[in-house]
Formats: structure tokens, C-alpha cells, sequence
């Protein structure tokens, strides 16, 4: 009885609230020439002109607007990360800069805007070494964008998918040699463009967080009585393993890590 | 003492003092005794601290590091004296220090400290009275000293009315300090004069130690050899007053600033009742004076309106450019010189002023400082040298160079500029064509750091969160080729296996056919049908070769059946059966005559023999 008119109750709330919604988007659409009503392209380019007045926090707020929309530009996270830089908000803006190239890794500004924040703030990591070669490839894998990526990957694929094809129907055996070899010179490529290709969705993929408030300690374990560790300050660049009621498990690139509270870093 | 001699009476102490030794040293006496207690400010005391003891072997002067405001102004001076009375020895060692009062009013002497024979003994405090100058005379006259000393010549000043005071002319010099300004800007200049008041001669006078400015950089105004004298009324009192030092003084930070006490030794003539004194000597007393700190205070150069291109100088100046000539050729050099004149001090402008020039490669300046003084002002003169090597012909023009001073009359920043020089270049020699300037390159360097500019996004902006290779049409092509791979195996295999089969029938057949038309020609074996016979048996052994390797039977010449035969592995001796089984039967059927039964048996038994050796080797 007693769960049937609590349940009850939860549906006479619930419907009030949708209504509410509806009338809300009614409104909404009906309120010609509101501010509200702007396009995103608008709203971004707005943002801009505010953006080149230094108003950086009225840009800052039409870009999150867009966003809001569910827009998902690397482009807008891009001038999100100026604008906090303007700001002199350092953690927010290696934040959405982190955004920017998670859609997008092949942007050059935004890694160099990365590397300027990031030699603004107070926590120097040390990251392991990469060797020439394969720090040159991986330069080059982050230069090529996903479509790019993968549009070259289905060139291939496809190509030595149609060899296998024609190899499977032709009857003369030394045709069928040439075309076997061409299949596998083929299939072998794009085996490797699909290797680069897991490679940078698995880079783009790496749970990232941003330190985001002044100094945060990371402990030893997701409670407060555990040890402190080592401590970090704003805009470090942590990468995230776990999560335990309101802890993050996270390690730097040196290889420290530690327990640090969820409410002290954004994720990526 | 008394303790000593009250315990051992008599002949007892002489044996006990020659034992002594350090046992006995125990007894030593110190105190500490002022020449006088009373005295005016500037005057100076002597404090004599004597020790007396059995031996005096490890006696140390005392510690006067407790000893303050005072200035020591000589000691300590050491008398000793040993002296043996009734075979009873006793040694006594005075420290005398001169003293000079710092302040005024009810001083004390504190307990002093004396380590003798390993014991630290104690000086009585001592009070001592100083009255503000000239209230008191002193009766202290200290020995004359004959002559004047050497040192910087003073002329002879005739003593100032209501100097005729007998003793204690100290009272009558001071030292005192005065500068132009006390408000100032970092930078700007403060002239400090030393000045000596006096009413009476001056002998000699010395700077007890140099004299130095923190928070100042100094710079010494040179004075005439002999002293400027003018007379002053001070109060009531007219003085002599000697100028002693003058210093322009620059301010290095801002903030209060103190110009610290200088403190000379003046020796003074003194008035002696003596006659024979006065004139075979000339008595003398040497006095001690000290001025007053002055506080200076020092402005910050104001930081909001500081233009970009500040050089630092403070002051008022001007600037002037000039050429050596205006008329050049293209690799010629020409010297440019850039100066900076005014009041002020120039030291802190050390920056190239003129700015690199397209058309001109500049050597480095050689850069020439010089310093001069009008009117007690600081004023400097800072040239910069160049030497100018044009590029390209035509005229050339060095802009106006900019030098931002602050002002401190003014309150301001100012920035003059000099006039612009044209300059009037020719093509160099040989210049034929258009001239090819050796042009010094310089790497191109990166000034500041700043984010990239916006992203525009001119073509619209879009959702960038589901790349390509997360969408269904992905998915799609990837499995695309799968699925037709998978298609054209089935289809090839499905054909493949149709086609053998085919074969395979086509094989038994063969076998088949050849039994059949065997057959056929056995039942025509006769001379009748002779013909037919052979006709039979030869198209029983082609038409096996033909279905058995999917040839069609009628364009099977021998060649053909030879290349399929050795194709399919027939060995030699077979494949050479079968041609000669072949051959016979068509000779037979083009003469039919010369066969008879016999030879048509023998035929048919061939034929039969070669395609049952045949199938087997083809089968295996």
C-alpha cells in the first residue's frame, strides 16, 4: 500500500516537470529574435568578437553555450582553452585544450598552446624519454587526423578485399599468383594503418584529469586518513585508472600515482 | 691585600709574596675613574682603568665592548708601574681611553670587565654628567702640541667677535650638514654640503674614518685647494663657516634614506693664559665633531605612466644625431654619432638608442661617458659611435632616435628626439645592374610567447565526437570485403567442383566409348568391312584421348594427341604404342586390301593392349 502511493506520488511529481520542460522548450522556440534563440555559428561568432575586445569571460561563456548544445567542436574547446588562458585559469584552460585534441589529435596549435600553459604552472613531471625513431613516428601519427586515418586504412582494406575477390574467380594460375601477392601487399598495409589507426583511438582514449583547484594531495589510499603522498597544483595532467566513491585513483607521467579526490580534478 | 695581611703577620708576607705566585694573584684590584664627572656636550673625558696585582704577567686590557654612547676617540694609552715597598712588591697597569659623549644628560660608565690570572674582575659603574654646549667651561686643558700638523692649509681667520672666551674653544666649532633637498626621485640628485661652523682658528682637520652612503651612489664635487670662507650669523653668533665637502648624491631606491653622521677631528688654536706659551707655542687642543644624520626622502619613479622605451635616466637632457658626411657610396661607412647631454646622471643608459636599420648593417657603438659638474649639478654626456655601412643606393634616411627620461622638475616622463638625417648613397664601384648587398643575416628570434589565435571556423563549425571510424557505415566497409571474399570462395568452389565432375565423367566415359567402338569394330572383322574396321578402331583410340582430356575428338591431329598425351604424363613407349596403332589403322583404311584377318586381329589386340596400358598409367 504503502510503496503504491509513494509511487504515485513520484509519477504526480514527475508529470508537473515534464510539462514544465515542454513548456520551456515551447517558450523557447517561441521567443523570436531572443538572444537564445542564436545559432551556435552566431553564438561562436559573438564569441569571437568578445574574444578580440578581451572580454574573455562573455567568450568563455558563448563558447560553453555551444557546447551546452551538444556541439562538439574541437575548435570551440580550442578557443574555450584561450579564453581561460586570457583568464589567467590555467587548469581550465589545459582542460579544454585536452578536449580539443582528444576530438581532434592532429592539431598543432593545440599542442603548442598545451606546452606554453603547461610551462606556466607550478608542477614540473618529468616524462620518460622516447627514443628518436619512434618519437618522430609517433609525431607523425599525431600530425594525420582520424578520417584521414581512416579513409587511407579503407583504401587499402578494400583494395585487398577486391584481390581476394578477383584471385578467388580468375582459373589461370599464374594470375591467380600475381593477384595473391597484390592482396597481400595490400592487406599488409592496411594491417599497419589499422595498427596506427588502434593506436590513436587508443591515445585518444587515455582517461585523462586536470588538476584543477590550487594544490590537491594525492594519498596513499581513496580515504583522507591515508598518506600524503605527493602533492599537485593546478593544470597538472593526471591519468585516471579507478574510481572509488569520490576518488580517483591517478599517476603522472613519471610513474608517481596515488589517490586523489574527485572533486579536485575535471576529467578530460 | 687586607685579608693577606691580616692573616700573616710580619716577616711571614715577604716568604709568602716571593712563593707566590699564581695562587696569590687572586688579589687583584681594578677600577675604573673618570677624569672628570661633569662635563658640556663635544668635550671629551678620559677613563683610566687600573689594575693593580702581585703580577701583572697575564693581565688582559679590559673589555669596553659594553661601552656605549661613547665614541672612543683614542686608546687605550698603557702606563705600568712596579714598585717594591718594605720587600713587598706590588704592580699596577692603567688603560686610559679618551672619550667623547654621545648624547647629553646623566651617562653611565657600566661595569667593565678585566680577565686577570684566568678571573674576570669588575669596574664599578661610574656616572657621569654632560650638560648641553658651552654651559659649563672645563677645567681640562689637554698638553699642548707644538706646531701645526700637516694637512690641508687653512688661511687664517681672524676669531669671530665674542670668541674670547679663555679655554674650551671646542665649543665653539661644529660640523653640520646640508642638503639642497629632501624630497627626491630615484635618480635625481642631492647635493650635500659638510660645512664647519667655528669662532675660532682652525689648525688642522682630519675625517676620522670615510664617509660613506648606503642607498646612495656618490659622486664627489672637487673643491677649490683652499676652503671657501663666507661669514654666518647663527643665532646670536656670527661664524666662520668652511665648506669641507661636497658629495652629488644619486638615490639607488626609494624610501626613507639617511645621510649618516660624518664625524671630523678639528684641531683648534687655544687660548692660553700662560704667556711664555703662547708665544713660544702655539697651544692647541684637538676636538672631536660629529654631524647629524639627515633623513632623505626618496620617491618611487612612477610606475603607471612609465612609457615602454624608459631609459632610466633621471634629469633633463638632450639628444642630437649627426652624420659625418651625407653624401656616400653603397658599402661605404659613415660614422653616425648619437648624444646625450643634460643634467643628470647618465650611468644608468646603457641600451643601443639607435634601432637596427633595413637599409644600414651597424657595427657595435664604442660608447664614451664623461661627467661634469655646473653649478654643483651632476651633468653627464654619453656618446654613441657607429659606424653605418649603407646597403642600397638612393636615399637613406636614420630616423629620429627617441631617448624617455623622467623629469623630476616636471614630475614627468619626457622623450626627445633627435632630427632625422637623410643621406645621399651612389652605387658603389662596378655597380652595374642592380646592387647586390652583402646582407648579414641574423637568425630570426621569438620575443615573447603567447597562445595560437582563435580557431575561426570559417566553414562552420560541426560535431567532431563521432569520427568516422565510429559510425555503422564503417562497420559496414569493413565487413564489405569479408562477406565478398566469402562469396567469390563459395562461388569458385562451387564452380571448381562442377567442373571436375564434369571431367570425371567425361574420364569414365572415355573408357567406355573406346570398349564400345572396340566392340563394334570386332563385330565388322572382316576383309568385307575392312574398312569400317579400322575406321572404328582409330576413332576408338582418338576419341578415348579426347574425352579423356575434355578435347574436342575432331580437331585432334597426332601432334595435338602427342602434346596432351605428355602433357598428362603418358610415358615414351606408350605414347609411341599408340601412334604406331593409329598410323596402322590409317594406312589400313586408305588400302583396305592389303589386310587380311590376321592383321586385323593383330590390330584390335594392339589397340586394345595400348588403351588398357594407357588408362592405367593415366589413372595412376
Amino acid at each position: 500500500m504503502r510503496t503504491r502511493a509513494a509511487g504515485g506520488g513520484w509519477r504526480g511529481v514527475i508529470v508537473p516537470g515534464w510539462v514544465a520542460c515542454a513548456l520551456w522548450v515551447l517558450l523557447c522556440a517561441a521567443a523570436p529574435g531572443a538572444a537564445a534563440a542564436a545559432t551556435p555559428a552566431e553564438i561562436f561568432s559573438r564569441a569571437n568578437d568578445a574574444y578580440e575586445a578581451e572580454k574573455y569571460e562573455e567568450a568563455a561563456s558563448g563558447y560553453a553555450r555551444i557546447l551546452n548544445y551538444g556541439l562538439l567542436d574541437p575548435r570551440v574547446y580550442y578557443n574555450l582553452g584561450n579564453c581561460y588562458f586570457k583568464l589567467g585559469r590555467l587548469g581550465a584552460a589545459i582542460l579544454n585544450y585536452e578536449r580539443a585534441l582528444k576530438l581532434n589529435p592532429s592539431d598543432r596549435e593545440t599542442r603548442d598552446n598545451i606546452d606554453l600553459a603547461r610551462g606556466q604552472i607550478r608542477d614540473r613531471v618529468a616524462e620518460t624519454e622516447v627514443q628518436y625513431p619512434i618519437r618522430a613516428l609517433k609525431r607523425m601519427l599525431d600530425a594525420i587526423t582520424f578520417n584521414a586515418m581512416t579513409f587511407a586504412f579503407l583504401v587499402f582494406y578494400q583494395a585487398a578485399g577486391g584481390l581476394v575477390v578477383v584471385m578467388l574467380l580468375a582459373r589461370a594460375a599464374p594470375r591467380r599468383r600475381a593477384l595473391g601477392y597484390g592482396a597481400l601487399a595490400a592487406g599488409l598495409c592496411a594491417a599497419l594503418l589499422a595498427g596506427a589507426l588502434a593506436y590513436k583511438v587508443h591515445d585518444a582514449a587515455t582517461p585523462l584529469a586536470i588538476v584543477m583547484q590550487d594544490k590537491a594531495d594525492v594519498r596513499s589510499g581513496p580515504a583522507e586518513d591515508n598518506t600524503v603522498l605527493f602533492t599537485v597544483h593546478e593544470g597538472t595532467i593526471v591519468e585516471v585508472h579507478n574510481h572509488l566513491e569520490g576518488w580517483y585513483q591517478v599517476s603522472l607521467p613519471n610513474a608517481l600515482s596515488g589517490w586523489i579526490p574527485e572533486v579536485a580534478v575535471e576529467k578530460v | 691585600m687586607m685579608d693577606l695581611r691580616a692573616r700573616f703577620p710580619g716577616s711571614m708576607a715577604v716568604l709568602l709574596a716571593l712563593a707566590a705566585g699564581a695562587a696569590l694573584a687572586d688579589d687583584a684590584v681594578v677600577r675604573a675613574f673618570l677624569d672628570r664627572t661633569e662635563i658640556s656636550a663635544g668635550e671629551e673625558i678620559t677613563l683610566s682603568i687600573e689594575i693593580a696585582a702581585l703580577s701583572l704577567d697575564q693581565a688582559a686590557p679590559p673589555d669596553i665592548s659594553r661601552l656605549e654612547g661613547f665614541d672612543v676617540i683614542t686608546g687605550p694609552s698603557v702606563s705600568s708601574r712596579f714598585q717594591w715597598i718594605n720587600g713587598r712588591t706590588s704592580a699596577s697597569r692603567t688603560y686610559s681611553y679618551v672619550l667623547r659623549p654621545d648624547g647629553t644628560g646623566t651617562l653611565t660608565i657600566p661595569a667593565l670587565g678585566v680577565l686577570v690570572q684566568g678571573r674576570t674582575y669588575r669596574t664599578r659603574p661610574i656616572t657621569l654628567t654632560v650638560n648641553p654646549p658651552g654651559t659649563i667651561r672645563s677645567p681640562y686643558a689637554p698638553p699642548p702640541v707644538a706646531g701645526p700638523q700637516p694637512g690641508r692649509s687653512i688661511p687664517p681667520s681672524t676669531p669671530a667677535p665674542g670668541t674670547g672666551r679663555a679655554a674650551g674653544a671646542g665649543a665653539d666649532v661644529r660640523v653640520r650638514v646640508e642638503a639642497d633637498a629632501r624630497t627626491v626621485y630615484v635618480g635625481q640628485q642631492v647635493t650635500v654640503r659638510f660645512l664647519l661652523d667655528t669662532q675660532t682658528d682652525i689648525l688642522n682637520l682630519a675625517l676620522k674614518d670615510n664617509p660613506t652612503f648606503p642607498g646612495f651612489w656618490a659622486e664627489e664635487i672637487k673643491l677649490p685647494e683652499n676652503l671657501d670662507m663666507k661669514r654666518v650669523q647663527i643665532g646670536a653668533d656670527s661664524f666662520v663657516e668652511y665648506t669641507l665637502m661636497k658629495r652629488a648624491l644619486f638615490p639607488t631606491s626609494p624610501g626613507q634614506q639617511t645621510i649618516p653622521p660624518v664625524t671630523y677631528q678639528v684641531q683648534v688654536r687655544r687660548r692660553s693664559s700662560d704667556p711664555i706659551e703662547s708665544f713660544f707655542f702655539t697651544p692647541t687642543e684637538t676636538v672631536t665633531r660629529r654631524s647629524d644624520p639627515i633623513a632623505i626622502t626618496v620617491l618611487p619613479l612612477p610606475a603607471e605612466s612609465r612609457p615602454p622605451g624608459f631609459s632610466g635616466a633621471v634629469g633633463s637632457f638632450n639628444v642630437s644625431l649627426a652624420a659625418d658626411r651625407t653624401e656616400a657610396r653603397v658599402n661605404d661607412a659613415i660614422g653616425v654619432k648619437f648624444r646625450i647631454t643634460g643634467e643628470g646622471n647618465l650611468n644608468a643608459v646603457t641600451a643601443s638608442p639607435l634601432p637596427e636599420l633595413n637599409d644600414f648593417k651597424q657595427f657595435a657603438p664604442k660608447v664614451n661617458a664623461s661627467t661634469s659638474l655646473q653649478a654643483d649639478r651632476f651633468r653627464g654626456e654619453k656618446v654613441w659611435d657607429y659606424v653605418l655601412i649603407p646597403l642600397a643606393a638612393g636615399t637613406q634616411t636614420i630616423p629620429p632616435v627617441a631617448f624617455t627620461f623622467f623629469d623630476p622638475v616636471a614630475r614627468a616622463y619626457r622623450t626627445v628626439r633627435s632630427e632625422p638625417v637623410s643621406i645621399q648613397v651612389a652605387r658603389g664601384e662596378g655597380g652595374v645592374g642592380p646592387s647586390l648587398p652583402s646582407v648579414s643575416q641574423s637568425d630570426v628570434r621569438l620575443l615573447r610567447r603567447d597562445v595560437h589565435y582563435l580557431k575561426l571556423a570559417r566553414g562552420g563549425l560541426e560535431d567532431w565526437s563521432r569520427p568516422f571510424h565510429t559510425s555503422p557505415v564503417f562497420m559496414a566497409l569493413i565487413l564489405l570485403p569479408v562477406v565478398a571474399d566469402l562469396g567469390a570462395a563459395l562461388y569458385a568452389r562451387r564452380r571448381d567442383a562442377s567442373t571436375a565432375s564434369t571431367r570425371l565423367r567425361r574420364e569414365r566415359r572415355a573408357r567406355r566409348v573406346a570398349r564400345k567402338r572396340l566392340n563394334e569394330a570386332r563385330r565388322r572383322m572382316s576383309p568385307a568391312t575392312a574398312r569400317a574396321f579400322y575406321a572404328a578402331v582409330a576413332q576408338a583410340l582418338t576419341g578415348y584421348v579426347g574425352d579423356k582430356f575434355d578435347a574436342s575428338g575432331a580437331g585432334l591431329t597426332h601432334q595435338r594427341i602427342e602434346e596432351l598425351l605428355a602433357a598428362h604424363g603418358a610415358p615414351e613407349e606408350k605414347r609411341s604404342a599408340f601412334h604406331r596403332c593409329l598410323e596402322a589403322c590409317d594406312y589400313a583404311r586408305f588400302a583396305p586390301s592389303s589386310s587380311g584377318p590376321d592383321e586385323m586381329r593383330k590390330a584390335l589386340a594392339a589397340a586394345e593392349e595400348t588403351l588398357v596400358g594407357l588408362e592405367r598409367t593415366l589413372s595412376a
